[in-house]
């Protein structure tokens, strides 16, 4: 779900790495705000990792698989760190795999973070009320998860059919556009129920990960 | 998944890999924003001719970057095969049921030639310089301490962790899961692989921050002066920024470009 660069046109790349730039201002100077922000680096900095090595695992659906994304997940446990996160996580797959892109990059960066900093609030709320419970932690791991793949599924169709350099017709247009949705739907239902399993894992076995950094 | 190297030619001696990084940072990123502000045909021949006398000037092998265009996005090759069939009216053949539009092979040149270009110099800049300078440089630029140790760290462990998950993946086939039916154990299991990876990365992180610590992290002095800017740098800066503009006033004067064709 990579924009790779060629597709879209020179002002709405510029606009993209606009944006990217206001959002990292922002989380960075969130970070800079904690006592010790040094001490979360290393934290932040191995989860980057290893979520870039976690959307390696791939789910069998046949005929073919989809791999994870988890930009859900990533919210939740990395708060103001997953939109640096996420764009670094970018920048290697544009630099040593060339998924995505470099002119790209701030664009898909806002396609792929913006939500995973919506999912932070969402997966936070399970905090108000009672006791934090582990059906809790499920049922606002799976909205997370869920919610944060959806709104990247409908940016990123979105600026695709509205920037492609390519003369549709409303019928073809809407079509794609419902095709593509329609294409994305196991997706955002497999990504809720993995964030899901994920976050009652987390929770049983280490839960101060869920504590965020 | 294996990692991708980019800096293995990293030490050949061309212009562009004694081009101080800083400016050649600047210099080609610039130039690919211009190329993705191209829509113009005429212009996309002339990008075509830089790219390649960019390459060529670099001295990077062939096989550099045939081996990274052999795996082209898979996105781009599905746009390729859907637009000259969906976009435009004036039909240029007809294949069965299918009609060949000019309009869509056009957009399809467009983007071909545009992503080709863009990815080739994208190579050459992270190519022609060991990858830790290239982030030295950008930390150089103005890249927030917080990212730029971001990046250092996570590249530092994305082997270590990867190579995690594929000895976890070859105990888990050395047991008998076989991966290839979706069923609910199928995502139990690719959680619980997900979730181990956390949960070891979370407690290495805690190590390696009382190692950094030991050795000082936060407290070093940071090096100033490490790249040195001489007037051939600057002049090469100077030329590519030439180009770049070249390029974006070419196509402003040449009309619309593809907008127009279309027309």
């Amino acid at each position: 779900m990579h924009i790779p660069d060629g597709i879209l046109p020179g002002p709405v790349t510029a606009a993209g790495y606009a944006a990217t730039a206001v959002v990292t201002w922002y989380s960075v100077r969130k970070i800079n705000q904690k006592e010790n922000p040094r001490q979360d680096i290393p934290k932040a900095s191995l989860l980057t990792a290893a979520f870039f090595v976690a959307s390696w695992i791939h789910i069998p659906v046949p005929p073919t698989s989809v791999h994870l994304v988890l930009n859900g997940l990533l919210g939740a446990v990395l708060g103001y760190f997953a939109f640096p996160a996420i764009l670094i996580g970018l920048f290697f797959q544009a630099v040593m795999f060339q998924h995505g892109g470099l002119t790209t990059l701030g664009v898909n960066a806002v396609i792929m973070g913006l939500p995973a900093i919506i999912a932070h609030y969402i997966f936070r709320i399970r905090r108000f009320g009672n006791q934090e419970s582990r059906r809790k932690t499920g049922i606002f791991g799976f909205l997370s998860g869920a919610v944060a793949i959806g709104i990247s599924v409908a940016m990123f169709v979105l600026i695709l059919l509205t920037n492609i350099p390519a003369d549709l017709d409303i019928g073809t247009e809407r079509a794609a556009l419902y095709t593509l949705a329609i294409a994305h739907l196991p997706l955002i239902a497999i990504e809720g129920v993995i964030t899901l399993l994920l976050a009652v894992f987390l929770q049983r076995v280490r839960p101060r990960i869920l504590d965020g950094v | 998944m294996k990692l991708g190297i980019v800096d293995e030619y990293s030490d050949l001696g061309s212009l562009l890999h004694r081009w101080e990084p800083r400016c050649k940072l600047i210099g080609l990123m610039v130039l690919i924003f211009a190329f993705s502000f191209v829509r113009d045909l005429r212009m996309l021949l002339a990008m075509v001719v830089v790219t390649i006398t960019i390459y060529i000037i670099s001295k990077l092998p062939v096989s550099f970057i045939l081996r990274r265009l052999r795996y082209p996005s898979f996105f781009l090759l599905v746009v390729v095969l859907i637009l000259p069939f969906v976009s435009g009216q004036t039909i240029v053949m007809s294949i069965g049921p299918l009609d060949l539009r000019q309009e869509g092979l056009i957009a399809v040149l467009l983007v071909v030639t545009r992503f080709l270009s863009i990815l080739t110099i994208g190579l050459i800049l992270f190519g022609t310089a060991p990858f830790l300078t290239t982030i030295k440089a950008m930390r150089a630029l103005g890249l927030p301490a917080i990212l730029a140790d971001m990046v250092l760290l996570s590249l530092r462990y994305l082997h270590e962790i990867g190579s995690d998950l594929q000895k976890m993946q070859t105990s888990m086939s050395l047991r008998g899961y076989k991966k290839h039916r979706f069923s609910t154990r199928a995502l139990n299991v690719a959680a619980w692989l997900g979730g181990s990876i956390l949960v070891r990365s979370y407690e290495r992180s805690e190590w390696v921050y009382k190692a950094m610590i030991l050795r000082g992290y936060g407290y070093a002095p940071t090096t100033r002066g490490e790249f040195q800017t001489n007037s051939r740098d600057v002049i090469t800066l100077g030329v590519f920024l030439l180009i770049a503009i070249g390029f974006i006033t070419g196509d402003i004067l040449y009309g619309r470009g593809v907008a127009a064709l279309l027309q």
